[in-house]
């Protein structure tokens, strides 16, 4: 699903924010990335979702090898992965429904087709009564949760999250990873960064952890 | 549960700071619908030209340019209106009349009993046989032989000037058209760019999210159609309307000048002026399009 090989970045002319970082997620994988902050995760995220090429080294996604991988192609490829943003990245224009929508949208997808399953996931993460709202008006949980389930409403093939549980409490942190895991059992590939422990130890996950730009394999998991 | 959601938003919000754009545009396609309405206008009056003057010729029996009148001149006129009558393919010859001639040159000269003492040429109209050919060089011979003080004009040296005059005007309106488009899209471009700039967020996410180049791209396009057509459309209104305002300057005492071809549009021309907003309209569409594109090719 996804293979990186001594793969290096660096911004500029700036040192190395990650180094010779080597890992596979295999596909259904369910795994935690850890790490101090300033270590490299959101950056190692990027590359995930294509938002950066590495400076070295290769990268693998769905089979493709990047380096060789028309640019034209990395539209669908990206279409395949969804994103949890640390800061939720949601279109303030758009009301809470239609920011669930939007991966659905750019799919192809017609209003009439994807409606209820909308409405549906933005039910089961608490939302079903402040769909019609704007993000601004939405306190920092409730933009995180319509984050979520826009990541996962088209049930991606790879989900990346970065710290997707930090502005919500405990109660709603272990339903949304219960969605997660959910959505794991389905087939899809997920990882998630965080710096929540009681998380990573109640799910038995893989663990995988950034210190100083360099991937340690802290613990294997169920796969 | 709540009323199902049918509509979609808009992926790019309504732009505030618009307003300046489209005055631009709409100025801009005031200005184009004006050349083109010229243009129009050149053109009707090249034709109604061309339409009085061929198929005519003109003989001129000249006075002499100094010394006493010539007391033949109207022996050589009607020798002269023999000669036309009897050429194959002149349909009518008559003489104009002393006072008709005068009236051709009031505008110039004025009137009174100066202007009627001047010498002026006695002056033969002949209408031709549509699509008659006729020999002019024998014509001229034969007309020298019986009238040595005649000219033949058959007006083509005037046709071409006037036409020449006509196609200089409709050809400036086409460069005006031009460089007004060039503006137009330089006017768009610039406000794709700062529109890129102020949504890079959104247009960041949205291809971050795999959207496709022409998702985005019509995210944009239609935008600035949209925008394009309505201020286009009140600049054209408004050029119609100065048209329309020009055909009634003669019932507010206004009156032409002679020679010069009304400025008024008829109806079928003003029809063509719709041709302005939709033309700008694509023209925002391809800009904006073309920009978007060329911008997101730099992201990675």
């Amino acid at each position: 699903m996804v293979r990186f090989e001594n793969v290096g970045m660096r911004y500029g002319p700036g040192p190395e924010v990650l180094r010779d970082v080597t890992f596979v997620l295999e596909a259904g994988s369910f795994t935690f990335l850890t790490g101090p902050s300033g270590a490299g995760k959101s950056t190692l995220l990027k590359l995930m979702f294509l938002a950066e090429p590495p400076s070295r080294g290769l990268v693998n996604l769905f089979g493709n090898d990047l380096a060789t991988t028309k640019r034209s192609a990395f539209a669908a490829l990206r279409r395949r992965i969804g994103v949890v943003f640390q800061d939720f990245r949601l279109l303030d224009h758009l009301s809470a429904f239609d920011n669930v929508a939007l991966p659905l949208r750019l799919a192809g997808g017609k209003p009439d087709d994807y409606t209820q399953d909308v409405e549906e996931l933005l039910g089961w993460v608490g939302l079903g009564d402040r769909m019609h709202a704007k993000p601004p008006t939405l306190s920092g949980g409730e933009q995180q949760r319509v984050a979520i389930a826009r990541a996962v409403v088209a049930r991606p093939d790879l989900l990346l999250a970065d710290e997707p549980t930090g502005n919500v409490d405990a109660e709603i942190g272990q339903r949304l990873i219960r969605l997660f895991g959910e959505l794991n059992r389905l087939g899809t590939t997920v990882l998630i960064a965080t710096h929540d422990r009681s998380l990573i130890e109640n799910a038995r996950a893989r663990e995988i952890r950034l210190v100083d730009g360099r991937l340690v394999e802290m613990r294997a998991g169920r796969t | 549960m709540s009323a199902p959601i049918r509509k979609r938003g808009r992926i790019l919000p309504r732009e505030a700071g618009a307003a300046p754009l489209d005055v631009v545009i709409g100025v801009m396609a005031f200005l184009a619908a004006l050349a083109l309405g010229a243009s129009l206008v050149a053109d009707r009056a090249a034709e109604g030209w061309r339409a009085g003057l061929s198929g005519r010729l003109t003989v001129q029996v000249l006075p002499p340019e100094h010394g006493a009148p010539n007391p033949a001149l109207a022996q050589e006129t009607a020798a002269a209106l023999d000669v036309l009558r009897s050429t194959d393919g002149v349909v009518h010859a008559d003489e104009i009349s002393q006072e008709e001639t005068l009236k051709l040159v009031e505008p110039w000269l004025g009137s009174g009993a100066v202007i009627a003492d001047l010498p002026l040429p006695r002056l033969i109209d002949a209408t031709l046989v549509p699509g008659a050919r006729i020999d002019l060089a024998a014509l001229t011979q034969r007309l020298k032989q019986a009238a040595p003080d005649s000219v033949l004009d058959d007006h083509s040296h005037w046709i071409a000037r006037l036409k020449g005059v006509a196609d200089a005007v409709i050809w400036s309106a086409y460069g005006i058209l031009a460089l007004i488009a060039i503006a137009t899209a330089s006017a768009i471009a610039f406000a794709t760019r700062a529109g890129l700039e102020a949504h890079h967020d959104i247009v960041s996410l949205l291809h971050q999210m795999g959207a496709r180049a022409g998702f985005i791209a019509r995210a944009f396009e239609w935008h600035y159609f949209i925008s394009a057509l309505f201020a286009a459309s009140v600049g054209g209104a408004l050029a119609a309307a100065f048209f329309v305002a020009a055909g009634g300057l003669e019932s507010v005492g206004i009156e032409p000048v002679p020679f010069l071809p009304p400025l008024s549009l008829q109806p079928a021309e003003l029809g063509w002026l719709i041709v302005v907003p939709l033309g700008s309209a694509f023209i925002a569409w391809a800009t904006a399009r073309l920009s978007v594109l060329a911008a997101l090719r730099r992201i990675y």
